[in-house]
């Protein structure tokens, strides 16, 4: 089969670029890498077959600039653009000027981005089409008319308190605040606003329910350019912090197929409704009845596109690269939609992000000395960075993602447990601790967990602790113990005069208990 | 162990956990019974298998514990102190910055500090930048009231936007930030009286 196209820009950067220039090889195309000032070093660029730099670091001045990214197109000569997820990736403008620059934009039309990437009218389109929508606002929220803020203030009211305030254009928690009472809404639409025209140049914010507690699934879908739309099975991300997902899985733990059948019908009549072409995924919650209420539509690939891959057997990028050039949906996408409601095998992700999980999960930029991911059968690493490399404040901070697959959820979980082990990471703070404890955490082995478990049953505080004077000892073993390496500070036992004190072992012992969280 | 400080001594510091004094018995030295590695002046059995490539096996009491370290640049600690080393160590992914100095030293420059400390004027209303970043926007002057709580900077760092909020009420004595700068981890935004 020859290449879909011939040479191929990748207007991203990070773990999603290095994904995409990979199938762009696969299937015998040239990847073009654009970077940034900072990026110019980057993993990205180094596995590019040319690169093209577009500006400083800050996105605004590079990876969101349109017209860089097409003359980057233009005097490369790349036919097609691969936006990835975030930045450009659900900019209808952004596939406005590549159609009219004779560039192809690998993903939807630029009707359907306008009609699904903005929340707001997605959600019309949604109760359009009878699927039943997380209750809220329908239009965006009056910011510049200090008068209308009494009337938002009432239909805040009813739709009732605690409440979100979401960004039209958003995605990835930004441009989101959860808000307690009517005090709190103009400092938060201001805020979320802002925080969503420096992300997203779209300032437009609404207001929904708050749905607890409830599931994050998701469905994935494919379009073609014929109109044909399938769903490749779901995922759950139901684990997550300030609204941004660390852990995804397909399929949903605990749903029947008939349950997975109406969410995936579900899923489908939405993007049916606006001719969905490319790769796309519809969001739901799903409350404690197990009713589904459908969120958005991410009019992109998903970081945690993966898992499905994973399960499915597909490649959904060299799908979406094949769909762009004209071709309808393959044979082995509509078997794989065929079998989507019944999966024959279990995967999970976890988000390696240069973050401390011991403190709220901020962000921890510098840079990465040691780099050792795992490997062995049935794991797969998407990493944007390697040995060396800098984690950067003004980009993402997420840095890898570690997957597995196995027959079933037990054996996935055991061998992602294996595989955590093995991470080796120096230089930043990872989130590879929280995964390492969630592994082991009965809650999520029972497959029982909620949007609001983390910040309920995460607590960081007695494995850190032990692992403190473990890395203290070790510490003064190093000095004192001989040099650096030299096999042994060896040290004789000794008695207990005092009787049973505070020994980091027996604080060790206890940390396997206070790792089971309650 | 008599009152003395004994010259293998070691005090290791770790940002956010409580100094440990570990006095170690080198592996050149007779390893007798009675010679034990000793932990804030309690003896336990423990040993450092020391691998390829940084990474090592802490063995001790039944249990082991697999890690990676590296060492680190001695810093501003190193520069003035002789015998100060300091290193990376991973242990179940969590990472740590080791400080380790003769226990003897570490205590005299406890008392320097402590006598410094007294003549020293402190500033508990220094509010420092918890990340490093840009200021989208201050929402405060100096002169201004504050309660606990309020909002006083927007410091957006890796795309989220954070309120930074007063720790305590007060008046706002100072902002050393503008709306469009950018701050490393510690610098002050705003002193509060």
């Amino acid at each position: 089969m020859s290449p879909p196209f011939r040479r191929v820009l990748v207007a991203n950067r990070g773990e999603i670029a290095v994904r995409i220039i990979r199938a762009c090889h696969e299937l015998g195309i040239e990847a073009v890498a654009v970077h940034s000032e900072a990026d110019a070093g980057a993993l990205h660029v180094r596995l590019a077959d040319l690169a093209v730099s577009i500006g400083p670091a800050a996105p605004a001045s590079s990876y969101l600039r349109i017209e860089a990214l097409i003359e980057a197109a233009r005097t490369s000569g790349a036919e097609a653009i691969h936006p990835g997820y975030g930045f450009l990736s659900e900019r209808a403008a952004f596939a406005r000027a590549c159609e009219t620059a004779g560039i192809v934009f690998v993903g939807p039309s630029a009707a359907t981005l306008e009609e699904l990437g903005d929340k707001l009218r997605a959600r019309r389109v949604a109760r359009a089409a009878g699927v039943p929508v997380v209750p809220g606002t329908l239009d965006p929220a009056p910011l510049e008319d200090p008068g209308a803020l009494e009337a938002l203030l009432q239909e805040a009211g009813r739709i009732g308190w605690p409440l979100l305030v979401k960004a039209a254009a958003g995605g990835g928690g930004r441009g989101m605040r959860l808000i307690a009472d009517a005090g709190e809404l103009p400092e938060a639409l201001a805020a979320a606003s802002r925080e969503a025209a420096a992300a997203f140049g779209d300032g437009a914010v609404y207001l929904e329910r708050v749905i607890r507690p409830a599931r994050h699934v998701e469905v994935q879908l494919l379009g073609d350019a014929q109109g044909t739309v399938v769903a490749l099975g779901e995922r759950d991300c139901s684990i997550q912090r300030r609204h941004q997902k660390l852990v995804e899985e397909a399929p949903a733990p605990g749903l029947g197929v008939g349950a997975r059948r109406d969410l995936h019908a579900m899923a489908v009549d939405v993007a049916r409704a606006t001719g969905l072409r490319s790769a796309a995924t519809a969001e739901f919650l799903l409350d404690a009845d197990g009713r589904a209420w459908f969120l958005e539509v991410n009019t992109r690939l998903q970081v945690e596109h993966g898992v499905t891959e994973l399960v499915s057997g597909l490649d959904l990028v060299h799908e979406q690269l094949r769909i762009a050039a004209g071709a309808t949906l393959s044979p082995a996408v509509r078997a794989a939609a065929a079998t989507a409601t019944a999966p024959d095998r279990h995967a999970i992700e976890v988000r390696i992000g240069a973050e401390d999980p011991a403190r709220d999960f901020a962000p921890t930029p510098g840079r990465i000395t040691r780099w050792r991911p795992p490997g062995g059968p049935g794991v797969r690493v998407d990493a944007g960075v390697e040995e060396g490399s800098a984690v950067l404040a003004a980009y993402d901070s997420l840095v890898a993602k570690l997957m597995v697959v196995a027959p079933d959820r037990p054996s996935a979980i055991g061998r992602l447990r294996r595989a955590v082990d093995e991470f080796e990471v120096g230089g930043v703070q990872t989130t590879l601790p929280f995964h390492r404890a969630l592994l082991r955490d009965p809650a999520f082995l029972a497959g029982a967990v909620d949007t609001g478990h983390v910040e309920a049953a995460w607590r960081p505080a007695p494995g850190r602790e032990a692992a403190a004077r473990i890395a203290a000892l070790t510490a003064a073993l190093l000095v004192a113990g001989g040099a650096v390496g030299v096999t042994g500070a060896d040290v004789s036992r000794g008695g207990w005069p005092d009787g049973p004190g505070p020994s980091p072992w027996r604080t060790e012992g206890r940390r396997e208990a206070a790792e089971r969280w309650p | 162990m008599s009152g003395s400080i004994d010259p293998r001594a070691v005090r290791v510091t770790i940002e956010d956990a409580e100094p440990l004094v570990v006095t170690v018995v080198p592996p050149s030295g007779p390893a007798k019974k009675g010679s034990p590695t000793l932990v804030d002046g309690r003896p336990i059995g423990a040993r450092l298998e020391v691998g390829e490539g940084g990474r090592a096996t802490l063995h001790g009491e039944g249990d082991q514990r697999r890690l990676t370290y590296a060492d680190l640049p001695a810093g501003e600690a190193g520069s003035s102190w002789s015998g100060v080393r300091r290193f990376e160590i991973v242990v179940d992914g969590w990472r740590f910055v080791a400080t380790v100095e003769p226990a003897a030293r570490a205590a005299l420059r406890e008392r320097a500090r402590r006598s410094a400390a007294g003549t020293a004027v402190h500033h508990p209303g220094v509010v420092r930048a918890p990340i490093p970043g840009r200021i989208v926007a201050v929402h405060v002057a100096a002169g201004e009231q504050v309660e606990a709580g309020r909002a006083l900077v927007s410091l957006e760092a890796m795309k989220m936007e954070n309120a930074v909020r007063a720790p305590r009420p007060g008046t706002i004595s100072r902002v050393a930030v503008a709306a469009g700068g950018t701050v490393e981890l510690g610098d002050t935004l705003v002193e509060l009286a």
